[in-house]
């Protein structure tokens, strides 16, 4: 159950675009579909399935202080975690590398429709992001630390799929000039960002506290209940709806 | 244009090994070069969130000092064996828990201060917040009934809200408050929206005001601060023979 | 490339500084160029900390740009984003060492965001762009140029998140004392902690930007 919790918090709460922006620069700057939306997002999912657990494994055996007990005694005061970033960075290029290849040889279709976006993973903030929380999250093992990994980029997954749909709707409505595009972007992650923090209340906190209801003290600029981020058409163009008239007021 | 020297892949071979010894041996210098200051500002925070349980603001350049003048003996209690320890606060009360989850004996902590001639008692706690971690420090009186100060922090709780819990206006709360009620059972503290006495002025009612809009982080309080003075219950009684 | 006979230009010639200026305003890397946002809304909920992430990108941008500039005919080309990834890798953990030692506490709250320094795409890019085609002097003028543009941003924004988040700026109360109810707040002002929120952050840069765009035409988007 620990497990499932930790699954749906790092998809809905902890997202890693609407609670810390993570990697949005290269896809904000890049497209407005959908479709590129999504095939960046599974490319992103693969990635981070891949390199969490393998830093994971980097950061107990070789990063922490007091990691390298196993290679012997008198190893224990060694403390190289401030090879940290590079050891990372250097472990997510080269997966990035790895699996760009796998891909190319054994799916091509999927390589191709992936394009040039597998080699701009690698320095995506989102993968380097995933594992340096994953460090200081400090789970107890291996599995925590994937499911971790692979709930954070379907988190993302979902965060840019929902930003690019509603961009593709967006450039019919009468959205005032100097907000056009990047500024109306922005004020609408933020925007779905507020929603997405309804999910708090999903969590229970505490060994002994009862499951509560959160009532934080927020109020979102309209009342738009974001049940589950629903990915059909007709959800979504309520919602620009309701939004893009507030924007015309 | 010809092929460059650099594109062989001799070159290559040499650029990365040479590239990789100056990157590792810089670092690693600045790593070891910086790293007793590092290794002292961890001391020093240890220090001061401790000196800060029993109303002492210490900052970084005198808390070695009044952490030295305040507090008179460390010990550390594990299962039956108490021995005193003046690296005792230095121990991690979060690989403490997890060992005490895998079976082992969970080594605590314990902070015999003195102050205005009176003895306190300050141990840590740690526990689950709304989103991420949360810990801190209890002091307890000489009665080992009721609180003398409290410090919390947290990793993640949300500013304004749970982040809170680090503000006098609610630490202030718990001074005096009883963690035994009227018949001498422990209680604890639990932290209540309901208890019709938001200046705490109540110290009897082992209850303390919450935080509006920070429920969850508070109960998370309230769960660590009973479950982590429970642990240290045993080593009390044969204090108060 | 240059000729032997061609004048050296001046230190601060008009194109130099332009190097300095223009991302500070129209070709601001994250408002018009859009890059490194991941690692910059998240810490900006205190304008100490924006003050602070914002000279560390300085530091490693002027920086890595020179190296790169320096070392741009010795890099072999098979290996060239590797050699920058190392390069801006060793300067992010110059800062976060540094930053840990003199600065433990910020540090701490920073931690994460001052790795992901790595990631940010001004530094890889303004690498590709520029510092592997130009000397280190232009280079270095190129990077605390942009650099410079990213943190202005990240303290306008800070600066409102934390004004209007919590009543303080650099952690000393500008408005008053809110719990004992005093100077503005005796009004019944109160803070709007939604400010410190996350969105907010996202919310403001939007306003920022539609700022920008209507006192600079030319960077509407036409659809």
């Amino acid at each position: 159950m620990e497990l499932l919790e930790l699954f749906l918090k790092s998809i809905f709460i902890d997202n890693m675009v609407f609670a810390t922006f993570l990697g949005m620069c290269s896809y904000l700057a890049v497209s407005k579909k959908v479709s590129t939306a999504v095939g960046l997002g599974a490319a992103v999912i693969f990635v981070m399935l891949v390199t969490v657990p393998l830093n994971y494994l980097l950061d107990q055996y070789i990063l922490r202080p007091g990691a390298l007990v196993w290679l012997g005694e008198d190893y224990g005061d060694v403390d190289l975690s401030f090879l940290t970033f590079i050891l990372f960075i250097a472990t997510i290029a080269t997966m990035v590398q790895l699996v760009e290849m796998i891909v190319e040889k054994f799916a091509p279709a999927l390589y191709n429709s992936l394009g040039i976006f597998l080699p701009l993973i690698a320095v995506n903030c989102a993968i380097l992001g995933g594992s340096l929380f994953m460090q200081q999250k400090e789970f107890n093992n291996i599995t925590e630390a994937t499911v971790y990994g692979v709930g954070s980029g379907i988190g993302w997954f979902l965060a840019i799929v929902a930003i690019g749909a509603i961009r593709e709707k967006i450039r019919y409505s009468n959205v005032p000039p100097v907000f056009r595009g990047l500024g109306m972007t922005f004020i609408l992650t933020g925007l779905m960002a507020i929603g997405f923090m309804s999910f708090g209340g999903m969590l229970t906190g505490g060994d002994e506290a009862p499951k509560k209801e959160v009532v934080e003290n927020v109020t979102p600029a309209e009342a738009v209940e974001v049940n589950e981020v629903a990915t059909d058409s007709t959800a979504l163009e309520t919602v620009t709806d309701s939004l893009t008239q507030t924007v015309q007021e | 244009m010809s092929t460059k020297r650099t594109d062989s892949n001799g070159y290559t071979i040499i650029f990365s090994i040479v590239m990789v010894v100056v990157v590792g041996s810089l670092l690693a210098f600045f790593a070891n070069f910086t790293k007793d200051l590092r290794v002292k500002n961890d001391q020093v925070k240890a220090q001061i969130d401790i000196l800060s349980a029993i109303g002492v603001a210490a900052d970084r350049s005198n808390a070695t000092e009044m952490f030295a003048q305040y507090i008179k003996e460390q010990k550390v209690i594990t299962g039956a064996e108490v021995s005193d320890d003046d690296k005792a606060y230095l121990i991690d009360v979060k690989k403490e828990m997890d060992a005490a989850k895998k079976g082992n004996t969970q080594r605590l902590p314990l902070f015999v201060a003195e102050k205005d001639g009176k003895t306190l008692y300050i141990m840590p706690v740690r526990g689950n917040g709304l989103w991420d971690a949360i810990w801190g420090y209890i002091a307890l009186n000489d009665d080992l009934k009721s609180i003398n100060g409290v410090y919390f922090d947290h990793k993640a709780e949300t500013p304004g809200l749970g982040a809170n819990i680090t503000e006098s206006f609610f630490t202030e709360d718990f001074k005096g408050e009883y963690i035994y009620d009227a018949s001498g059972n422990f209680k604890g503290i639990e932290i209540s929206k309901s208890n019709g006495d938001p200046n705490n002025k109540d110290k009897s009612d082992n209850q303390v005001d919450a935080i509006s809009g920070a429920t969850i982080t508070g109960n998370g309080v309230g769960a660590m601060i009973n479950s982590g003075i429970k642990s240290y219950l045993p080593y009390f009684e044969t204090l108060k023979k | 490339m240059a000729n032997a006979n061609v004048e050296k230009e001046p230190l601060f010639s008009k194109k130099n500084l332009g190097l300095v200026k223009d991302p500070l305003t129209d070709n601001n890397p994250v408002t018009v160029q859009v890059l490194g946002i991941c690692s910059a809304l998240a810490i900006t909920a205190e304008l100490k900390a924006s003050v602070i992430m914002a000279l560390s990108v300085v530091f490693v941008l002027g920086a890595g740009n020179v190296l790169v500039s320096l070392l741009r005919n010795a890099i072999p080309s098979s290996i060239r984003i590797i050699a920058q990834l190392v390069v801006v890798a060793a300067l992010v953990i110059i800062v976060d060492l540094t930053l840990k030692a003199y600065v433990p506490d910020l540090a701490k709250k920073l931690s994460v965001f001052i790795g992901l320094i790595i990631t940010n795409c001004i530094i890889m890019g303004r690498f590709e762009a520029f510092a592997l085609g130009n000397g280190p002097w232009k280079s270095f003028l190129d990077g605390v140029g942009n650099a410079a543009g990213y943190g202005l941003i990240l303290i306008i924004v800070g600066f409102f998140r934390e004004l209007l988040g919590s009543g303080k700026l650099f952690g000393y109360p500008v408005f008053g004392d809110p719990v004992n109810k005093t100077g503005l707040y005796a009004t019944g002002y109160e803070n709007n902690g939604f400010m410190l929120l996350a969105p907010m952050a996202l919310i403001t840069l939007g306003l920022i930007i539609g700022f920008q765009r209507s006192r600079n035409k030319n960077l509407i988007e036409t659809n």
